[in-house]
Order: C-alpha cells, then structure tokens, then sequence
C-alpha cells in the first residue's frame, strides 16, 4: 500500500509538468494584455509598451516559460502582475474561504443526498421515489446562481435570518462563519445532492437485487440493517468515485457561488485573475486545483480499500 | 432584536456548553458600527499605486490616502491643498511654491519640498498634461524644506490645474523615497500623506480594502468640496467591500449590510427607490460620453466620407435608450466632445448630429465616398455593459446602413491589446471599437486623449488633424475664459468635420445610500471627507 501511495505521488510529477506546460502555453497564446488594463482606457500605446517591455512581457515564449519553470521548482509561484503581491499570499488569502465552502457543501450534499437516494431506491416507484428524483432533476436543471439569488432574496431580504454576502473567517467565531456559508454552500449543493442522490439510488437498487441481502432479511435483519450496514457498504464503491469525480464540479460551482454570494475565495480570484490577464495568479490557482483533483482521487483510491477490502493495490 | 439577532444569540448560548468561548463572535457595539464606512466601489481595487496604474478606482482609493498639491473644486476651479502660496514672475516663467506648514506622511515623517519634486517627477511622464509641463520645463527643484521652484522655457498658464485635476493620473504626493521608483514600475509601500492611511495587512485584491483615519493630517479650514478644501474624515474607518455582481450589492446595501453604493446597476434602480432606508442621486454631474472608435489607418474609416456617412445616420437616443433606458434625467443628446453643463461646452459644427436622423442622406453620402464593402472589424467587449450595449446598436446601425458588418465579440482585456495593433483589419487589426470616456476628463483638452488628433501620438485610432491640433494648442495658451472658449469652439468643430471620433451620447449613473449616512457629494470620484454614518 505503501509503495503504491509513493508511486501515485510520483505520478503527480508529470502529470503537473504537463498541466503547467499546458497552461503557461494556453495563456501565451490566448488573446488579451495584461499591459494594457494596468495602462487604463486612457493610456497611449507608447505607455502600454512602456508597461509591456517593464513587466517582461516582451520576450520569447521559451525564455519566460523557463524562468518560470525554475521558480516553480523552487517553490515560488511569482509575483501578481497587478497587485504586486506573491500569487502564494493571494491564494493564502483564499484558501480558506473556498475550502469552508466546499467542505460543508460535501458535508450538506453526503448527508442529505445518500440518505434521499438509499430511501428513494428502498421505495422505488413510489411517490417518495418521484420526489426524490424530481428533485434531482431540477437539482440539475437549475443553475447555481438562480439558486443562490432566490436563497438570498428569501433568507436574507425578505427573512432577515442569513446575510447576503461576505465572508467571515472562522477565528471569528463558529456562527459568524457558518452564517455566512450556509446560503452558498445550499446553492452549490444542490447539483452535488442531485449528483450523489441519483448514483445512490442506482447502485442501491442493484445491490437490493443481490442475494445476500435476501440472506440478511432472510436471517431477520431490520429495515435499517439492510438498507445501511448492507446495501450501503456494498454500494460505496461507485457513490465514494462519484464523490471525488464531483470535486471538480464544486471547484467550478465555487466559482459562480462566490461570485453571487461575494466570497472572496479562489474561485473569483481565479476569473479576476483571467479577466485581468494576470498570467502568474491563473498559472498559480490552475496548478493548485490540478493538484488537488489528483490529490482528492489518490484519496479515493485509497478509501476503495477500506470500504472493499477485496480491493488491493 | 431582529431574527438574525436572535439566531446569532442563540447560536452563542448553544455554543457555550462545548466549551466553546473563543468561537462565539466578538460584540461590534453600535457606536463602534457607525464609526466604519462600508462602501461598495465600482471595480476591484486591484493594485495601489495611482501612477503606475491609471484605473478609475485606484485614484479613487488613492484621493483618500494620498494628498495633492492643489485640488479642483465643484466649479473645476484649482485651490491650494498642500501648497500655502505660489509666486508667479512676470513673464510667467518662474513658478515658486510654499507648501503648509505641518503636513505630515502616515510615517510621521515631515512632508518637505523634496519630496513634491520627486512626486511631481514621477507623474509627468504618466499624465498628458505632465508630459506638456516637462516639454517646457527648465528646472524643477527644491530650494528649502517647504519651498520648490518651477522655471519653464515658456509660460504654461494652466500649471495650477494640472497639479489639482480629478483626471487620471492625479499627481499625488509621496515620500521622494517611494517617489523615486520608475513611473512604469509599481511602488511596494504606501506611506501616504492624505487623510485616511491605507491597512495594508487587510487588504484582500478582488475582495477588501480598509482604510483608517490618519490623526496626524491637517486639514484646511475651508469647507471641503472635491479634491479642494478641508478633508475632514468624520469615520474612524472606511471599508471597500467590492462585489463583482451587481445584484449582490443591491441585496447588501437593502440588508444593510454596507452603506454606499457607488454606482447601482440602472436596471435595479426602481428596486433601490422602493426601499424607504435608501437614498439614491446622480453620482456624478460630469457623466460620461459614449463613443466608439474609427481606425483612421485603414479602409474603410480612413475615408472621412465614410466616418461622416456613419456620424449623420447615428441616432443617439438609440444609444443612450439601450444605455440607461426610460430614465430622461439620465442622459442627453451630444453634439460635440466636451462635457454638458461645464464651462467650456460647446455645440459648435455639431450640426451633423442634430436635428432627425437621415438614413437614406447617409446612405447617399456612403456610396459617394467610395465604400466598397470593405469589411467593418467591429470589436466589442462584451464583459462590460456599456461597450456591449454600444456594440449592438452600432452594429444594427452599420447594417443598415448597408455596410458588411464583422462583428467580434471578445471581452475588455483582448480589445485592450487588440486596439493597440495598427495592421489592417485582415491582419489582427480592427476598424473600430466602444467605450466611453468620464465627463471629468472632457471638460477640456487637458487630459483628454481620446479628442487629440496628432496621428502617432494620437489616442487608438490615430486621427491626423492637424486643425484640431491646432485649436488645442490655442487652448492651451489661451489667456483668458474668452480665448479659451473660442479655442474649445475650434476643436469641436474640426473634431466633427473630421470624425475624430463619434460621440454616442452623455450619460449619468446614480449613486445609493443607506439615509443614515450622510454628507455625500456629486462628484467624478467618491468623496469620503464630510460624509458621516449614524
């Protein structure tokens, strides 16, 4: 197991070369100029030169994809071309916002979604079955954003129980923080809980037909036995990938969440970060979700053991 | 108490039992919450150095942090602000200033002559009417710690103006230290010498921005209008909470949750009216101009024909109405390049856009010229509503008009670079673009790039008239209002005839507060002296 955890992060090594190769490419190819949005509108095109030639934006492709190269090996993501800041104090300043957010969105979407699915598969076609399905559908259907902007007209202006916007760190107290991520992480679950909810139920419904549940009921185990310590445990496998794949669904949920809801986490730095044209930030936060999403799907591979232990690596 | 009251109280009681003393969240008493100013800013404070980096919003954080040498009031009259008195010699050539006594930087450290000549060094090569002063300056130094002097190879009568202008880039004063960094390079430090010091530690780029009244700054006695005046801070601290999302911001400031808005979306406006705890009024009695670009450099618009075909079927209402829609206080028709109600106005050869719009008289004039259904590369930004909005029109307008329209829809970033480029319109290049220009900066040609028409050196687009730099030189040395109208009257005239480019309207936005605050002014920047929070 050791040696295999060891193998997957050495995998990571290329994988990021090729992402970081992808991305520094992408972004030299790509229209825009980060020189003339500093410039501002009124600015001359001598002044957009000016700033061009100082920021180093004037050299060849090769000469900057390796000094930044070089930086990145020596653990240094670069400086902001707008804020002048170091990207790692930017992305410091953000992390914790956008990892409150996705962390009780996961914890919201697993508790409520594989609950509704076990339920929906154990009363198949019945009314429950329905409603929990229609609400997957609609969990789909609806985008983030007119989800966030209803939560926030209801709970906040017409209620007055949750603010509208903002962010508060959690050293600043428990409901502070909560109060503000609760409509935000209910807008961003949603998909997830349709997500998770529909793989839930699927699975179930196939281990239900398996013999050995028959044996457990058979052997007189209850309701709850059956559908949770048996049926469940069985269906992990797809529900726990399905979880990790949808990682990536929350990182770009995240994005628009923060947006409506003004949290200034890594989602709405990273499109400040490309409506700028600010090349280091978005080399920065894309290398750092890559690394995540390999990191989050080592994880997964890993937890298959401990659901499965017939799974070996 | 209100419910979220209660539910946050509830919360601490729940919280308790755990052990959980440090989580409850710490008291904010309501005196303490009227001390801070919570102010939503119209873009992202994305960087803090108001040389280097010309946006709007950074003068607009910088006026608070950084102070000027004079400042404009609410009739464009330049007043002293750091300087105590200037003597003027009589041919005009020798400027001597005395600055106040007592200024300060936020380091405490004394505000001297050297350091207003290595602030003033820094800005000219940044601003259009600094790059002017350097043409004719002999030498600018320091003679003792709150005197400098300025000798010019010729008179520049409007020195005054340029060091206390609202446009961008402001010419603010900083330690000579900081100053002393090269103009296109940004600073790392922010010692400022204004009323408010900039909290770097809590600044977030794309997020927050605090700033904290400075007890050491000295305000004038006069009563504060604009940059001019006494800059009284009533408010221990100012909160920038930027909001990319309209919608959001409209939601806070109705929950309270921020005070002031600088610039509601006018869509959400009726919503704002509704709300009996908010205050809404024109931010800026200056405005904007719309406009879009012609590329002189290339077929089709460097046939002047052409660009007039396309200034006398321009409808401006069309504009203005897909702008800010039924709302007649908010926009006008524009016959001209310079800012309604301010003194220099002028409709003078504005006759080709007045009056019913002609569309088959324009049709006319485009076969007459020449066209030959060249291409039109337009290129309009769609992340910005205003150049979106303006895009669409033009767009219809040239279909209309029977011109084979290219539209390119992209977004502000890749206009930027892309307007830059002078191939022809098949090679990367362009044939026009959309934007728009603050009342502020066209009130006169002093910093009003976008009406300049010296090819090269011109604005996107590089008009070659030389008439219309002609009468701008005229300006400049003109010697009384007279003169200077007379000169202004010349430009708008020869800027139409030629189409240097095509004004699509001037155009107001509101401003909305919350009615416990107090003390706002109409202003081209949001003034934060003065204004008060119950």
């Amino acid at each position: 197991m050791f040696a295999y955890i060891v193998r997957r992060i050495l995998a990571t090594i290329p994988v990021m070369a090729i992402v970081a190769l992808f991305v520094f490419s992408l972004l030299y190819i790509a229209p825009g100029d980060p020189a003339a949005v500093i410039a501002g509108d009124q600015a001359t095109p001598d002044d957009v030169e000016r700033i061009r030639q100082s920021l180093g934006l004037d050299r060849p492709f090769l000469v900057r994809f390796g000094e930044w190269v070089f930086r990145i090996l020596r653990g240094d993501l670069g400086v902001s071309i707008f804020t002048n800041l170091p990207v790692s104090t930017m992305i410091g300043q953000r992390v914790q916002p956008t990892l409150s957010l996705m962390v009780l969105t996961l914890i919201l979407a697993v508790t409520i979604a594989v609950p509704m699915g076990v339920v929906a598969a154990w009363r198949q076609g019945t009314l429950i079955d329905r409603a929990v399905m229609g609400f997957a559908v609609l969990g789909f259907s609806v985008p983030v954003f007119v989800v966030g902007y209803l939560l926030a007209y209801v709970f906040a202006l017409e209620l007055d129980w949750l603010p509208v916007q903002g962010y508060t760190s959690i050293d600043q107290g428990l409901w502070p923080w909560l109060e503000n991520l609760i409509l935000p992480a209910v807008a961003l679950g949603g998909v997830y809980i349709a997500l998770i909810a529909r793989i839930t139920r699927a699975t179930m419904l196939e281990v239900l037909q398996q013999d050995y549940i028959r044996t457990a009921r058979a052997k007189g185990a209850g309701q709850g036995s059956v559908l949770f310590l048996h049926a469940l445990k069985n269906a992990a496998v797809p529900i726990v990938t399905v979880i990790g794949i949808g990682v990536a669904l929350l990182i770009g949920g995240a994005v628009v969440t923060e947006s409506v809801f003004a949290i200034p986490g890594l989602g709405r730095l990273t499109v400040d970060a490309i409506l700028r044209r600010d090349y280091p930030v978005i080399q920065g936060v894309i290398l750092l979700f890559s690394f995540v999403y390999v990191l989050v799907n080592l994880l997964i591979d890993i937890l298959y053991t401990l659901i499965d232990p017939r799974i070996r690596y | 108490m209100d419910r979220r009251g209660f539910l946050k109280a509830a919360t601490g009681v729940a919280a308790v039992p755990l052990g959980a003393a440090g989580l409850a969240a710490p008291a904010l008493s309501q005196t303490a919450a009227a001390r801070t100013l919570r102010f939503v800013p119209q873009a992202n404070l994305a960087n803090f150095d108001p040389i280097w980096g010309t946006q709007y919003v950074v003068r607009n954080a910088s006026a608070m942090v950084w102070d000027t040498l004079y400042g404009v009031n609410d009739k464009l009259e330049p007043q002293r602000q750091m300087v105590e008195a200037e003597e003027v010699s009589a041919d005009g050539l020798t400027w001597t200033f005395r600055l106040r006594e007592g200024l300060r930087f936020h380091d405490n450290e004394p505000v001297l002559a050297k350091d207003v000549v290595a602030s003033v060094t820094r800005w000219m090569p940044r601003d259009p009417m600094g790059q002017m002063v350097r043409a004719v300056q002999n030498e600018l130094v320091a003679v003792d710690d709150r005197t400098f002097r300025w000798t010019l190879k010729r008179p520049f009568p409007k020195l005054r103006y340029a060091l206390g202008k609202t446009n961008t880039p402001i010419c603010f004063i900083m330690p000579e230290r900081i100053a002393r960094t090269d103009p296109f390079t940004q600073i790392t430090e922010f010692v400022g010498s204004g009323p408010m010091r900039f909290l770097r530690n809590e600044w977030v780029p794309g997020a927050r921005a605090a700033f904290q009244r400075f007890d050491g700054y000295q305000p004038r006695e006069e009563a504060g209008t604009w940059l001019a005046g006494g800059k009284r801070i009533m408010v221990d601290r100012v909160e920038w909470h930027v909001m990319p999302d309209p919608a959001t911001a409209s939601a806070a400031l109705q929950s309270g949750e921020v005070d002031w808005w600088e610039n509601p979306l006018t869509d959400l406006v009726p919503t704002l009216r509704r709300n009996r705890s908010i205050a809404l009024d024109i931010a800026d009695p200056l405005g904007n101009i719309g406009s879009f670009r012609m590329n002189h450099l290339h077929p089709p618009f460097n046939n002047l024909g052409v660009r007039r075909a396309v200034l006398m079927a321009l409808n401006q209402e069309d504009y203005m109405r897909a702008l800010v829609g039924d709302d007649n206080n908010l926009w006008k028709s524009l016959p001209g390049y310079f800012t309604p109600g301010t003194p220099l106005y002028t409709e003078e050869g504005g006759e080709i856009l007045k009056g019913r719009r002609d569309l088959d008289a324009a049709k006319k004039l485009l076969a007459e010229s020449g066209y030959r259904n060249e291409p039109v590369t337009c290129i309009v930004a769609q992340d910005q509503s205003i150049t979106k909005t303006q895009g669409d029109v033009t767009a219809d307008l040239l279909k209309r008009l029977g011109m084979n329209v290219d539209f390119v829809a992209t977004d502000w970033g890749t206009t930027g670079q892309r307007r830059a480029m002078k191939n022809p319109p098949g090679q990367g290049g362009w044939s026009m673009f959309h934007t728009w220009h603050a009342g502020a900066d066209c009130v006169n040609p002093a910093s009003y790039n976008a009406v300049r028409a010296n090819g090269d050196g011109a604005w996107f687009g590089w008009p070659n008239i030389p008439a219309v730099e002609q009468a701008i030189a005229e300006w400049f040395d003109a010697p009384n209002e007279a003169a200077e109208k007379a000169a202004i009257g010349k430009v708008n005239r020869a800027a139409l005839d030629n189409v240097v480019y095509a004004p699509t309207g001037f155009f107001l936005g509101y401003q909305a507060w919350r009615r416990n605050v107090s003390g706002i002014q109409k202003g081209p920047l949001p003034f934060f002296w003065g204004v008060s929070k119950t």
